[in-house]
């Protein structure tokens, strides 16, 4: 059994926002993005998170790779506890720890070219000659599928799966084992996305990284990652092996998210899922205006059910149980 | 009728251009308009240095006064007291050099590190402090807070610049605060953290250099025009550069006296210097940003 | 076949960039036609011209040099008419080997004319949704004024309350919740979505003869991409309205088109009927296209391979088109037969079976 190389327990992150203009201590907003949040990563593997635009993913990304502070929760990377390292250590920690954004511009400084570009994030935590240097960027170079003399470019001049290539490129400079992905395709057009995740598996079996790869994409998770984890609303609603996720989804959410696949529906829906997606949409909001359950508000099994009170009662609000096999749903009504 | 040609069949991988190669053609012309003017301002200290100057600012000459251009000895004239205007004008730009380079400094240098302070580690007490400095100053008008200081000092163009330098910092801040949060938005100095770089390397090189000298470059450039103007409008008060120390203002202002009976040289010459000056200064910023900036991705 | 309503016939549209000192070939003889009543999707990376192929058709383009040459067929009222006639008086072409290598336009001569002509066509017979609704609605003004503005503009409802009911009934059309509330909401009230529904309705209560829509779903999340799609699905049944589906989202194409274009580096390599050419055997198919289906992440992609068909190298540049195919670089179906012409000479768009054709060596001889 391979070990555990990152474990989160009970994460949370809220945001505050304030109401008035001029309420220093007053009156605040609270946005909780992401509501306490478990589960662990082991080596050489990947976990997949999905979920709706705005339902907290980034948030988790970020906040593993403390670029947020933690408002509660532990976070442990390889052992140790980093949920309360110093700006130093936390430092150190960047050269296991690293992210690819969504944004394909964020790591590129435009008024740099690719090669300066490299050849800072090289020298960040290692000290290396200029020959060494120009040994590791080739290196680079070779994995990410890069031609050479794309080095003496600004990036503005390239395209975006170029873009992308230079940004795992600096990422994996530094020779960071755990990586958060975040919408690492997104940005990209269709023919070059999947040049992009078969990257991404191939650096992960040359180099046996770790992903956390976030994505609204359900195939591509489906695709690159061993595990699934489902969320909505800053919580974690499903979770299991992705095969299983894919084919046997429990929680009424996660039907949903599968079967608005435009691809799926033109095909032949099948009985349960069309009865779930006849479920009415309201408004997706941390304002939540029922206790309980955070998916009542647009769960077609709570209203098939009439509204059951265990499902709106603040005190039972589902938690994940496991159903099987490392399958874990927060739900009372697994379907 | 607009003309498009492609020069050659072929086109390299990415054949950018050099920078001034593919700026627009107005653009150099305001670069060279304004690199023009900065160096009359050069040659003025220079001829000044080495004797140069056609007759002694401070000489005067009450047989010849008032006498029109293009008198014997004095091309632009004599002004009241029988001052060649030509030197005056010359050395009238001393007057606001220094003491504009030291406004232009103190905004510079404090916008710059309030600006970082109040967009870079967003403490909100921070950023609320250097809100209320900023409504603080933007709520006293200018003028009067020059009057003030003069007034409780003396008037002298260096305790002015001091007060122009001090209340153009909210500006200077709030600019680069903006371009901070600019950056921020797109995830990009957060890439810099996760990567790991070290806070000095992410804002003097990153942020600073990289990002934001076209904005320092055009508030200072914006900075000397507006230490000119101040002058001006000071010395109709009677509170600019003082007699006999040339200046344009004092010039500008003592010629209008006689402008009216048609003598209209001695406070002509001043003002068009003053407008020639202040749109070199202006234009010089406007082009050299546009071609650092690089309309390019337009 | 019906008659086609929409014809475009060697578009080309054009952008210069002066600090390389060459043409962006946005739009390179683009031909194309749909048929009344029908829809006609059309796929292709970014970059490959969808966009500008329907801002040219809109008259909509301020940058210069802009659209350069063609035609663009549209028949309304019974009329045929030809967009740019008479345009071609304002620019004078160089060509060199087939290709463009300078422009002179009488840019206002031209705007002036080609905007006598859109004014009366731009919004009223063709009217146009965007892919940023939010952009590209006005922010100072409701929803409902926007709608009924244009109601009052276009159509015989000129009066204020009955152009009032007619938005209303049609934000009740495109399924907006409580359409009265939501009438006197400004976009920024609205979710993207939401917002994306008030932007169909408004192009559509002109009730124009052709909507193209560009790229509607992207950018939203897929649950609400695929509510979206329902609608679209149901207003062409309900409406039989003509529409351009522009979308690099194969599945959405899919979904609701009869026919398809398939664009690459600023032309269409591939018209047909949608069975055929969405179909998963790739016999009788421009390589870009198959290779396109099998890079997607679908199930059939995905199942037992636990890998993605990638199509190697990159989206083609249109500063630098190529001589020959402008696939080739790219191309994985190159046979010895052909190579020498995939390499030198650019293949027409030609018919291979019946209503079907292709930019492709492999299918002609
Ligand atoms: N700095 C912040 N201040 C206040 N709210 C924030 C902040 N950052 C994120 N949020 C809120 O937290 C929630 C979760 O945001 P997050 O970026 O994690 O979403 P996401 O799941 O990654 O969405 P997407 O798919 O759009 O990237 C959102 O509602 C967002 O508005
Ligand atoms: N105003 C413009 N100036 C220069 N190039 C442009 C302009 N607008 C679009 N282009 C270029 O035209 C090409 C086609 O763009 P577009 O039609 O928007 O692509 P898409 O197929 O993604 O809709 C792109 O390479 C784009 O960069
Ligand atoms: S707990 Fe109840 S409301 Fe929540 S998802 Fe399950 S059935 Fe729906
Ligand atoms: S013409 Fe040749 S290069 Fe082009 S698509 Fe056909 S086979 Fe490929
Ligand atoms: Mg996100
Ligand atoms: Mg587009």
């Amino acid at each position: 059994m391979s070990k555990t190389i990152l474990e989160v327990i009970d994460l949370k992150k809220h945001f505050f926002q304030r109401k008035g203009l001029f309420s220093l201590g007053g009156q605040q907003r609270s946005i909780p993005a992401v509501d306490g949040v478990s589960f662990y990563l082991k080596e050489n593997e990947t976990v997949g998170l999905v979920g709706e635009s705005g339902c907290g993913k980034t948030t988790i990304g970020r906040t593993i790779l403390r670029l947020e502070k933690p408002t509660s929760g532990r976070i442990i990377f390889d052992g140790t506890d980093i949920t309360a390292l110093d700006t130093d250590e936390l430092r150190k920690l960047r050269g296991k720890m690293q992210m690819i954004f969504q944004d394909l511009d964020a790591a590129l400084n435009p008024r740099m070219r690719i090669r300066e570009i490299l050849n800072e994030a090289i020298t960040v935590h290692h000290k290396l000659t200029g020959a060494e240097v120009d040994k590791r960027i080739a290196e680079l170079l070779e994995q990410v599928n890069l031609k050479k003399s794309k080095l003496s470019n600004f990036p503005h001049e390239l395209s975006g799966g170029e873009k992308r290539r230079v940004g795992v490129a600096r990422v994996l400079s530094v020779g960071a084992q755990f990586l958060v992905a975040d919408e690492p395709t997104s940005a990209l057009d269709v023919s070059i996305q999947a040049q992009v995740v078969n990257l991404l598996r191939d650096l992960q079996k040359q180099l046996g990284l770790s992903f956390l790869f976030i994505s609204h994409d359900l195939r591509v998770v489906e695709l690159v990652s061993h595990k699934v984890a489902v969320m909505y609303l800053g919580k974690i609603v499903e979770m299991g092996m992705s095969g299983r996720i894919a084919n046997k989804a429990s929680h009424p959410y996660t039907h949903i998210l599968w079967s608005s696949l435009v691809e799926k529906q033109s095909r032949e829906v099948g009985k349960k899922a069309k009865s779930v997606q006849a479920g009415k949409w309201g408004v997706f909001d941390f304002e939540r205006p029922l206790e309980g359950c955070r998916f009542a508000p647009r769960c077609p099994v709570y209203e098939a059910k009439g509204g059951p009170d265990i499902c709106t009662n603040a005190a039972s609000e589902p938690v994940l149980r496991e159903i099987e096999g490392g399958h874990q749903v927060a739900c009372h009504f697994p379907l | 009728m607009k003309s498009y040609t492609q020069i050659s069949g072929e086109i390299g991988e990415f054949s950018d251009l050099p920078f001034w190669k593919k700026a627009d053609d107005i653009d150099l012309a305001y670069v060279g308009y304004g690199l023009f003017v900065v160096t009359l301002v050069i040659l003025s200290y220079f001829l000044g240095a080495f004797n140069l100057l056609p007759h002694d600012p401070q000489d005067i000459n009450l047989e010849l006064m008032m006498a029109p251009p293009l008198t014997s000895g004095h091309l632009l004239g004599t002004d009241f007291m029988g001052r060649d205007m030509l030197t005056r004008l010359i050395v009238g730009i001393q007057a606001y050099f220094l003491p504009g380079l030291l406004a232009i400094f103190i905004a510079l240098f404090f916008g710059t590190v309030l600006g970082v302070l109040s967009g870079y580690p967003a403490k909100a007490g921070f950023d609320t402090g250097i809100t209320y400095f900023a409504n603080l100053v933007d709520s006293f008008p200018r003028l009067v807070l020059i009057l003030l200081v003069i007034a409780a000092f003396k008037p002298d163009i260096y305790y002015i610049m001091l007060v122009v330098g001090i209340t153009n910092i909210p500006a200077v801040a709030s600019h680069i605060k903006g371009k901070i949060l600019f950056l921020k938005q797109k995830n990009f100095i957060e890439a810099d953290i996760a990567l790991g770089l070290p806070t000095r390397t992410i804002i003097l090189k990153h942020i600073l250099w990289h990002n934001c000298r076209s904005i320092l470059i055009i508030q200072a450039t914006l900075g000397m025009g507006e230490a000119i103007l101040m002058e001006t409008s000071l010395s109709y008060l009677g509170f600019g550069v003082q007699e006999p120390t040339p200046s344009w203002g004092n010039m500008v202002q003592a010629g209008s006296n006689y402008f009216m009976k048609g003598q209209f040289w001695p406070s002509t010459a001043p003002s068009l210097a003053i407008l020639f000056t202040i749109l070199g200064f202006h234009l010089l910023g406007d082009g050299l940003n546009n071609i650092l900036e690089g309309k390019r991705n337009k | 076949m019906t008659a086609p309503l929409l014809k475009i016939e060697d578009l080309r549209t054009y952008f210069y960039s002066k600090s390389k000192q060459a043409f962006i070939r946005s739009v390179d003889n683009v031909n194309l036609e749909i048929g009344k009543g029908e829809t006609l999707g059309v796929v292709g990376e970014s970059g490959s011209g969808k966009s500008i192929t329907a801002l040219s058709v809109m008259g909509l383009l301020s940058a210069g040099p802009g659209v350069i040459t063609g035609k663009i067929g549209f028949k309304s009222d019974r009329v045929q008419k030809n967009l740019l006639q008479d345009l071609d008086d304002f620019v004078k072409l160089t060509m060199k080997d087939g290709k463009v290598m300078a422009v002179q336009k009488d840019e206002d001569g031209w705007q002036e004319r080609s905007e006598h002509r859109m004014s009366k066509v731009r919004g009223k017979e063709i009217s146009m949704i965007f892919q940023n609704p939010k952009q590209s609605m006005n922010p100072f003004m409701t929803v409902g004024r926007q709608i009924a503005e244009a109601v009052q503009l276009h159509t015989e409802y000129k009066s204020e309350q009955a152009a009032k009911e007619r938005a209303l009934d049609w934000l009740d059309r495109v399924k907006i919740d409580t359409p009265r509330l939501r009438f006197d909401n400004h976009p920024f009230g609205l979710s993207g979505g939401m917002c994306q529904r008030a932007m169909i309705a408004m192009a559509l209560s002109c009730e124009p003869s052709l909507l193209i829509a560009d790229e509607p779903t992207t950018g939203l999340d897929a649950t609400i991409q695929s509510k979206i799609v329902d609608l679209l699905a149901e207003l062409k049944a309900d409406l039989g309205i003509t529409t351009m589906l522009i979308s690099h989202d194969i599945s959405i194409i899919s979904r609701l088109s009869d026919t398809v274009a398939v664009m690459y580096g600023g032309t269409v390599v591939e018209t047909g009927p949608a069975k055929s050419i969405l179909a998963k055997k790739d016999d009788q198919k421009h390589p870009y296209t198959s290779a396109l289906l099998t890079s997607i992440p679908s199930a059939e992609n995905i199942r037992g391979k636990g890998y993605l068909q990638a199509i190697e190298g990159d989206v083609l540049d249109t500063i630098n088109i190529p001589a020959g195919c402008r696939f080739y670089g790219r191309c994985n179906r190159v046979t010895d037969r052909i190579r020498e012409r995939c390499e030198r000479q650019e293949p027409d768009l030609r018919e291979i079976a019946p209503g079907h054709k292709a930019r492709c060596w492999l299918y002609f001889d």
